[in-house]
């Protein structure tokens, strides 16, 4: 999964449905130094909430900058400003394999615009 | 001049050859010893099958897979109360600290029950946190819940002469009469059924086991591992700085407390915080136990003298009364000659 364009993650699911196992599979494939390039909260339901579980996230152009950087990158150009599409996926249909196909997709995109502009 | 039985062709001669017996033992002649006392009178010690350790497998022993089943079987059996964490890529390095923290705040648990004068258990050095293979463990949590052998087989050591032949464990050539976690009994009966923990067995998962259920332990791991403002406060800065490492703290964010198991039942995350809020422990809980049951007991012995004051009353009431009568009467009757 490419996870270096995703800049928010906010999943909410009930551990004790079955279908709660995208969300949760979504978050471990995440790489360990996710919580420093993105924001990552999580919201557990209790167990006898029936609420369906989706995983929500926000893309941005530049992979892996310091805030710093960023501001740079923005006065220089402003094709480096945060394309910041936000995706909601639902999770229950989708699956762990949809959910990551969805984010390819999207991340595919990215990172050949990424390309395309010389970096 | 040539014989005149004609020799065998050769195929005849090789089958007759298969039928002869192969080779017949030479036997010695020795001269045996005459048996002892003992030996007439005794039975000869029964040949053990298998070591009483080993017991024929269902799934073959020498697996990874087969010997954690084992032993998870055993740690579910063993622990009372036991936390799910799902841990979303942790480092070795964060790990470290995580277990450092725990081991440290539960020591301090234990160091706080000594000294309030409570006879020391030593509960906390048996608090681990272990990441576990989830689906050997789902297989080893059906086996304890749901595999109940009937009869177990007799404690017998198959080796000591004064076991009987025939009692001895004997079983059979597919180990259909074994009862223990890796025999063909244990995962016929528990291979098709559904166990209520099973939604939370997927991905990645970590277990948090207590050898005894103590909400004072509880709490002090969860204010570590899964901090709560208020209910289960994180450690502040100055008391624990080691909590506030950086190792620590990214470690921590990655941890998600999923649920509990509490006594063969399964608790979210709220029943969860429940237990570990019980105050003052289970100590506590026995002190209120007590109390109310004081309380009842007074109640109790009012209820049962009410009826023999009520009782001593009626009695006295009317013994007062026939008194009075054989008072009257004996009056009168004083007043009689008198007239």
């Amino acid at each position: 999964m490419i996870t270096r364009f995703i800049t928010e993650v906010s999943t909410v699911f009930n551990p004790f449905s079955p279908k709660a196992k995208t969300a949760r599979l979504f978050l471990s494939f995440l790489p360990p130094n996710a919580r420093q390039t993105m924001k990552v909260s999580t919201k557990l339901l209790p167990r006898v909430s029936k609420d369906p579980s989706f995983v929500q996230l926000k893309f941005s152009t530049n992979s892996y900058i310091s805030d710093q950087q960023r501001i740079m990158y923005k006065s220089a150009d402003d094709s480096f400003l945060e394309d910041g599409k936000e995706m909601k996926l639902d999770a229950e249909k989708l699956g762990i394999k949809g959910v990551i196909e969805e984010v390819d997709r999207h991340s595919r995109i990215l990172s050949r615009q990424e390309e395309l502009t010389g970096n | 001049m040539p014989p005149r039985i004609s020799p065998p062709s050769k195929a005849i001669a090789s089958i007759l050859r298969c039928k002869r017996p192969v080779r017949i033992q030479r036997h010695y002649a020795t001269i045996l010893p005459a048996a002892s006392h003992e030996q007439i009178t005794k039975s000869s010690p029964p040949i053990a099958r298998y070591p009483t350790t080993q017991p024929p497998s269902y799934k073959p022993p020498e697996f990874r897979k087969s010997q954690l089943l084992r032993q998870y079987a055993s740690l579910i059996r063993t622990t009372p109360l036991m936390l799910l964490f799902q841990h979303n890529n942790l480092r070795s390095t964060e790990w470290v600290g995580i277990r450092r923290e725990l081991a440290t705040a539960l020591r301090k648990v234990d160091e706080a029950r000594v000294a309030a004068g409570y006879p020391a258990e030593n509960v906390g050095e048996g608090i681990k946190i272990q990441i576990i293979q989830t689906g050997i463990l789902a297989s080893a949590l059906r086996i304890v819940d749901f595999y109940k052998p009937e009869s177990a087989p007799p404690a017998l050591d198959p080796t000591d002469p004064a076991t009987p032949s025939m009692t001895i464990p004997s079983f059979n050539p597919d180990g259909s009469n074994l009862t223990h976690v890796l025999s063909k009994a244990a995962h016929a009966a528990t291979s098709k059924k559904n166990h209520p923990l099973d939604p939370l067995l997927s991905g990645p998962l970590a277990l948090l086991t207590f050898p005894a259920v103590s909400p004072q332990h509880l709490k002090a791991a969860l204010s570590i591992l899964s901090p709560v403002p208020g209910q289960f406060p994180a450690p502040t800065r100055r008391a624990n700085p080691g909590w506030h490492d950086l190792a620590v703290q990214t470690g921590l964010q990655k941890l998600l407390l999923l649920g509990a198991r509490v006594e063969g039942k399964v608790f979210d995350v709220e029943r969860t915080k429940w237990v570990g809020s019980i105050e003052g422990g289970l100590e506590g809980l026995r002190g209120q136990l007590v109390a109310m049951l004081q309380g009842v007991g007074a109640g109790v012995t009012n209820t049962l003298e009410i009826a023999g004051k009520s009782l001593y009353f009626t009695v006295e009431g009317r013994r007062i009364m026939l008194e009075d009568k054989a008072k009257g009467v004996s009056g009168e009757k004083v007043e009689e000659p008198k007239a």
